[in-house]
């Protein structure tokens, strides 16, 4: 599995601790997003969709931390709430990619005759369609909105999953260990559930954390071309959208702070997983 | 006479761990052979690979390791690159990891003649081929256009040597350069070593784990432990009247073959053999559609109680003949019968498996890929328990606490994950869950191959142990006769998949009928100063 490369000035490991100190300051920004979107209801200043068209672009100021929007709304307030919906969404695919991407790379990996031929062309079918264009169609099908691109992206996140822990099981089941589960007598369904899938879960629990790296990024860019979140609900994606007018204009904040929290969440989550999946590759291996 | 490799107080260590090595001092002289002798983790790579100059990073390094008078503790980089180019060569345990596969041997051997001798093209090939015919390899034009994947372990191992010796050196440092391969071949490798050895008067620190080894090849020997010398002096000084306590005990575990001590098989009686088989074979198909006999048409019987060995190189088939009593594999043909049940020539459904596992259990060679990760080992015992026996989560747990006391697992070990063991603990456990099953007959596959010799020792008198305290029968699978002498009353020679001999084990081995069994025999290594047989 290739997984795409942090910079090597990136790696600055010490002996012992979990993660580096990159690693602990991504873990640090990631909270903080998290954490702030979460507490908007009590910490933002404003209603994030509270129209002033008296402070039309304003910059920051003490009224407005951020500054406004072309309709004068709260940037930070908009940015905090933006984050629910934004994060919401690669939420729900990686959970519902990860335990379905499992349980198929289980089937797969652990047999040996048409059910893994079949799966594992599902697979790679799945793998040449680009998630995004999976998401155009579920649109044109369903309609816009949260639900259609959240169905065709678990749809396409679980073949990243499932190939993976496929990998993993056919690895895993001609080890001596598993191999004695069976001499032993135990039940096939209780060795590939209850003893294997949870030796693969902290491998498999890596590649999730950068997929919802991925995820957050190509849900942002549907919303920004407006098959997404539908306005007024804020969103990153969808603010920078709106914010097109405004930096033909020479407003640059508005597009640029919501672009910043995407790419500052998605290296955070990236360097995360990269490092956890370098540290239990390093573990198991 | 000079001292060509001089090691003085000797010590590294990380900061804020222990010492790794602790003022270690030892000497090569000239043309001298000597071996450095110890367990895993006593340090001996280390040792070496400082004579090269190279150092584990972040370690701390005091004392001197001087070859032909040059410190590489502190020599500056230009001069180790000139040691290790021009005076001193290694070679390693496993050929393969080496040599790079993609490309020829021919470019691997004369890559480095081109590069720092400033020989031509076809001066390096013809130096290389020589090299090769030297080291006892045949076909070598042919052999320089092979990669390294078309050549065995022991040709590969020949290859690595020719390309160490290629720069002449003065010093060969050998890293167990025979564990990874089959007696025989190690027999041909260590002939080798010696007769390179003596006609360039190299100097040699040859470092292995076997005692038999170190006596067959070298005249001094050093015994490491723990990161120190515990006694050092002529290899028949050292072995035959060792000193140090724990030289003692390494001499005391290592196996030998002693015909008075093999045990005898009892009496047949006419009772039902507990294992029988019958024309059993097996092939496999390989990638290009050729089929490989891994065993061909076994025929043998195991009576209840019974110990046999099977011994054979690698590819001999023992470890599928292994797998296909505990159903791991299916025969191709043949007849499998444990306790008078005739196995079904198919995978074995769920019920029937359950069934099985009451009569064969196996323990596998690697301690450290046998056990769950994730599973305490009491947690690990007590399951089979309460498959096998049917007893409560609180019973099993106190059959599991007992029966690992038994095998020499203390309770305070009974929650601990299989990575907080050492390989002889882990392999006491591997054995306790097996032993859970209360089955009749226990397969062991190489099951203590991977371990050091005083470890390896512990846990053989384990399974003889409770081999006669619960009436056990015993397969054991091994390339190790010296093992089997010990341990089984009868024997069976696979080569090729082909049973060569069989028969009671004090039988073979002092009148061996194949000349195969014979071989085997001869190519154990024998201390310079026994007869060495003609």
């Amino acid at each position: 599995m290739t997984l795409t490369g942090t910079l090597p000035l990136l790696r600055t490991h010490r002996y012992g601790s979990l993660l580096s100190v990159t690693g602990w300051v991504a873990v640090t920004v990631t909270l903080v997003v998290v954490l702030l979107s979460l507490l908007a209801p009590v910490l933002a200043p404003y209603d994030p969709d509270f129209v002033d068209l008296s402070s039309v672009l304003g910059g920051p100021s003490s009224a407005h931390l951020l500054g406004t929007d072309a309709l004068g709304r709260d940037m930070l307030s908009r940015l905090m709430f933006g984050g629910r919906t934004s994060l919401v969404g690669p939420l729900i695919v990686v959970a519902a990619s990860t335990v379905l991407g499992l349980l198929l790379g289980l089937a797969a990996g652990w047999t040996d005759g048409w059910i893994s031929r079949i799966l594992t062309r599902v697979f790679d079918l799945l793998f040449a369609f680009p998630a995004l264009l999976l998401a155009m169609l579920a649109i044109a099908i369903f309609g816009k909105g949260l639900i259609a691109p959240i169905l065709a992206m678990t749809i396409s996140y679980i073949p990243y999953v499932a190939r993976l822990t496929q990998q993993l099981v056919v690895a895993e089941r001609s080890r001596p260990y598993v191999q004695a589960y069976r001499v032993l007598g135990f039940r096939t369904p209780w060795v590939v559930l209850g003893r294997v899938m949870p030796n693969l879960v902290p491998t498999v629990g890596a590649q999730s954390t950068l997929n919802f790296g991925y995820v957050l990024a190509d849900l942002a860019a549907l919303s920004f071309i407006g098959l997404g979140i539908q306005p007024p609900t804020s969103d990153w994606g969808a603010m920078i959208e709106e914010a097109r007018g405004a930096l033909l204009g020479g407003h640059v904040l508005p597009a640029f702070l919501p672009a910043l929290v995407v790419v500052l969440i998605v290296v955070s989550i990236n360097v995360i997983g990269e490092e956890l999946s370098d540290r239990i590759g390093g573990k198991l291996s | 006479m000079s001292k060509l490799l001089e090691i003085d107080q000797f010590t590294l260590h990380f900061p804020g761990r222990g010492a790794l090595l602790n003022e270690v001092s030892l000497h090569v002289d000239d043309g001298e052979a000597v071996a450095l002798v110890g367990e895993s983790g006593s340090g001996k790579s280390l040792t070496t690979r400082a004579a090269l100059g190279l150092f584990p990073e972040t370690s701390r390094l005091s004392g001197s390791v001087k070859v032909q008078g040059l410190d590489t503790t502190s020599a500056p980089a230009a001069k180790l690159l000139q040691l290790r180019r021009n005076r001193a060569s290694m070679i390693f345990q496993d050929p393969r990891a080496g040599i790079n596969p993609v490309r020829t041997v021919g470019d691997f051997l004369t890559e480095t003649l081109v590069r720092w001798r400033g020989l031509s093209r076809e001066e390096s090939v013809e130096r290389a081929i020589t090299q090769l015919e030297q080291v006892g390899l045949r076909r070598t034009k042919e052999m320089m256009r092979q990669y390294p994947h078309q050549l065995s372990g022991g040709m590969l191992q020949r290859v690595m040597i020719a390309a160490a010796l290629l720069d002449s050196p003065e010093l060969l440092l050998c890293d167990e350069p025979t564990t990874a391969l089959d007696v025989t071949t190690q027999a041909g490798i260590l002939e080798l070593l010696r007769e390179q050895q003596q006609a360039r008067a190299m100097g040699m620190l040859f470092i292995t784990h076997d005692l038999n080894l170190a006596a067959s090849l070298c005249d001094r020997v050093y015994v490491l432990r723990k990161g120190e010398v515990v006694e050092h002096g002529a290899a028949c000084d050292v072995f035959l009247s060792p000193q140090a306590d724990y030289t003692r005990q390494l001499v005391g575990a290592t196996p030998r073959i002693e015909l008075d001590k093999v045990p005898t098989a009892p009496a047949a009686d006419g009772t039902m053999p507990l294992l029988s088989v019958k024309g059993l074979g097996r092939r496999y198909e390989l990638p290009g559609g050729e089929m490989l006999t891994a065993l061909n048409d076994a025929t043998f019987t195991l009576a209840p109680g019974g110990s046999l060995g099977v011994v054979g190189e690698s590819g001999s088939g023992k470890s599928t003949l292994a797998r296909m009593i505990v159903a791991l594999e299916t025969a191709d043909e043949g007849e499998l019968a444990i306790n008078g049940r005739v196995r079904a020539p198919r995978p074995l459904r769920a019920r029937e498996r359950k069934l099985l596992a009451k009569d064969v259990q196996i323990v596998f060679q690697d301690p450290y890929l046998s056990l769950d990760p994730r599973i305490a080992v009491g947690k690990a015992v007590a399951d089979v328990f309460r498959l096998h026996q049917g007893q409560g989560r609180a019973d099993a747990v106190q059959s599991a606490r007992e029966l690992l006391e038994r095998v020499g697992i203390g309770p305070e070990r009974f929650e601990s994950k299989p990575r907080a063991l050492s390989g002889g603990q882990r392999q006491r456990v591997a054995i306790a869950k097996a032993l859970a099953a209360r089955p009749k007959l226990l397969v062991l596959d190489e099951a203590t191959s991977a371990l050091d010799v005083s470890v390896q020792a512990q846990v053989l008198e384990l399974v003889e142990e409770v081999r006669e305290q619960l009436g056990l029968t015993i397969l054991f699978v091994t390339h190790d006769l010296a093992v089997v002498s010990r341990l089984c009353a009868e024997l069976l020679v696979l080569q090729q998949g082909q049973i060569v001999e069989q028969g009671p084990t004090a039988k073979i081995l002092s009148a061996p009928t194949s000349d195969y069994t014979r071989t085997l025999l001869d190519s154990r290594p024998r201390a310079l100063w026994e007869e060495q047989p003609a």
